[in-house]
């Protein structure tokens, strides 16, 4: 008995957290005046998983997830690949690092987010204004992060095989990049986080579909129970695409131990 | 050794000379063959003229420079520091004690993974337009940063170190008032780094979003009337603002944790 409460005590515990919360929640929305503006738990998970087949606006739940995902997908895999290209050069050559990395300096501390009203006067109200955006988050978080990588070579390793006649392609790919792959991920973990909250900002500041557009919708309209479920879509879907690159960070790289 | 100086030296000038390329080109494009007009891209004279002229002049959004910075960094700082005041005790005490940290860490889990961001439509709709509900968001953002970090602070405590403090007699408040948390300062600080990061450009969002004055107020405004030469000018100090504030908490950190390696 008590080997069953070690192996599923932190189920056991983890369940009965949420559900005090829950509890919580209800309790004060119903017992309180604070019931009058927030919606109880029940109506909310009830309205999200009936929003799959009952349309909010002109699309149903699952339309609204897949805008948005699409909307980081593209602009992530071009900023990701380009980021690991340029992040890789910097690092490699000193005379790439020397001319890239003032613009990288200067461009890195103005958040994305930021940049929401130029690229609004430069690409219009359209999707790619938000590809703009959306690379912007992933781009110099890669490219840092891959420079970081390449640095944290081991020289004598590098030396070493210099010394045993690899050339520059064996270099590169036996050495380098083993090293450089754990720093990407981390990078591409850190960049699909910024971009998901960068394009929930984006589609609340200007928007006719997508996750972000209901939260804002909802508050203009003063349907709380709307922001709420747009805020449990937010979560939910946040946590799906960050579990889905940890497995996949743990599968492709199985062969190296991040500091977690 | 001087060869070594030397040639560092000849990359700091392949950077200078980049820039400088850089800045030209963007001159080029805009004064030097006007292929794109001031409201679709500035000149970077322009750019540096109105950065001059925002100090004193309230046109065309009602404050000046400093005033929008202000606003700014008072709401940003505001809810950074209850944020941190709370998250980090949070944080603490989640990661010592193991029943609360089984208890709370799977709905802090759910709560966490929704960008402060999206907590502005509902403080708006609870407490309205104005100071409060952005520093509410800004709270929520910086508290998230802080408990992550001080608890994985505590967590990576040496297991080592304990012991020998149980050993040595010490009771739990001792080992973690002398043990734990010296050794968890260095993340608690990266915490700190991160959560202003956080609050910045969250507060910055918020302000694009719902707000009277600021700086993402003003960057809006003139979005409106294709004034780009303020919205420039705004990233601009926006960048500054997150860089040195970031810059200071570092320091501040390397003051206090003496002989730690900041991250």
């Amino acid at each position: 008995m008590k080997k069953v409460y070690e192996k599923y005590k932190r189920i056991y515990w983890g369940v009965l957290g949420i559900f005090i919360f829950i509890c919580i929640w209800y309790a004060a929305t119903k017992f309180t005046g604070f019931g009058n503006i927030m919606p109880d738990p029940i109506t909310v998970f009830g309205g999200f998983f009936r929003s799959f087949v009952k349309p909010i606006g002109t699309k149903t739940m699952a339309l609204h997830i897949l805008i948005s995902l699409s909307r980081v997908l593209v602009p992530y895999v071009i900023g990701g690949v380009l980021g690991v290209i340029v992040g890789v050069l910097m690092g490699w050559y000193k005379l790439a690092d020397a001319i890239l990395m003032p613009y990288i300096q200067m461009i890195r501390p103005i958040p994305p987010i930021a940049w929401i009203p130029l690229s609004i006067i430069w690409f219009g109200f359209d999707e790619s204004s938000k590809y703009f955006l959306i690379f912007l988050a992933c781009f110099f978080t890669i490219a840092v992060t891959t420079y970081n990588g390449v640095h944290s070579v081991d020289d004598t390793l590098v030396r070493a095989a210099r010394m045993l006649g690899a050339n520059d392609r064996q270099l590169f790919t036996t050495i380098v990049l083993p090293t450089t792959v754990p720093y990407i991920f981390s990078g591409l973990q850190v960049a699909l986080g910024s971009a998901w909250a960068t394009i929930v900002a984006a589609e609340m500041i200007r928007s006719s579909e997508g996750v972000g557009w209901l939260i804002v919708r909802g508050q203009d309209v003063g349907n709380m129970e709307q922001i709420m479920i747009g805020i449990v879509a937010i979560a939910l879907t946040g946590l799906l695409i960050t579990t889905l690159m940890r497995v996949l960070e743990n599968k492709l790289c199985a062969w190296t131990v991040r500091g977690k | 050794m001087k060869q070594k100086r030397e040639k560092i030296n000849k990359y700091i000038i392949v950077s200078i000379i980049s820039v400088c390329l850089g800045i030209f080109a963007w001159w080029l494009v805009t004064d030097g063959l006007e292929i794109f007009r001031s409201n679709v891209l500035p000149s970077p004279t322009k750019v540096l003229r109105t950065f001059g002229k925002k100090w004193v002049e309230t046109k065309p959004d009602g404050a000046t420079l400093l005033q929008h910075l202000g606003a700014s960094l008072q709401v940003a700082l505001g809810g950074y520091f209850i944020g941190a005041l709370i998250g980090i005790p949070l944080g603490i005490f989640m990661a010592w004690n193991d029943k609360i940290d089984m208890l709370v860490r799977p709905v802090f889990d759910l709560v966490r993974t929704v960008p402060g961001i999206a907590w502005t439509s509902v403080m708006v709709t609870l407490v309205g337009i104005g100071f409060m509900s952005k520093a509410l968001v800004i709270f929520i953002s910086a508290m998230v940063a802080m408990v992550i970090n001080s608890y994985s602070g505590i967590k990576q405590t040496k297991t080592v170190h304990l012991w020998v403090g149980q050993t040595f007699g010490a009771s739990n408040w001792e080992l973690l008032t002398k043990i734990a948390i010296p050794s968890a300062l260095p993340m608690i600080f990266t915490g700190l780094d991160v959560a202003l990061g956080a609050s910045w450009t969250t507060l910055v969002a918020a302000e694009l979003l719902a707000s009277t004055r600021g700086l993402g107020f003003m960057i809006q405004q003139a979005r409106g009337i294709s004034r780009l030469d303020i919205v420039i000018v705004g990233m601009i100090v926006i960048a500054i603002t997150g860089s040195i504030l970031s810059a200071i908490i570092r320091k501040i950190g390397e003051h206090v944790v003496k002989g730690a390696r900041l991250q």
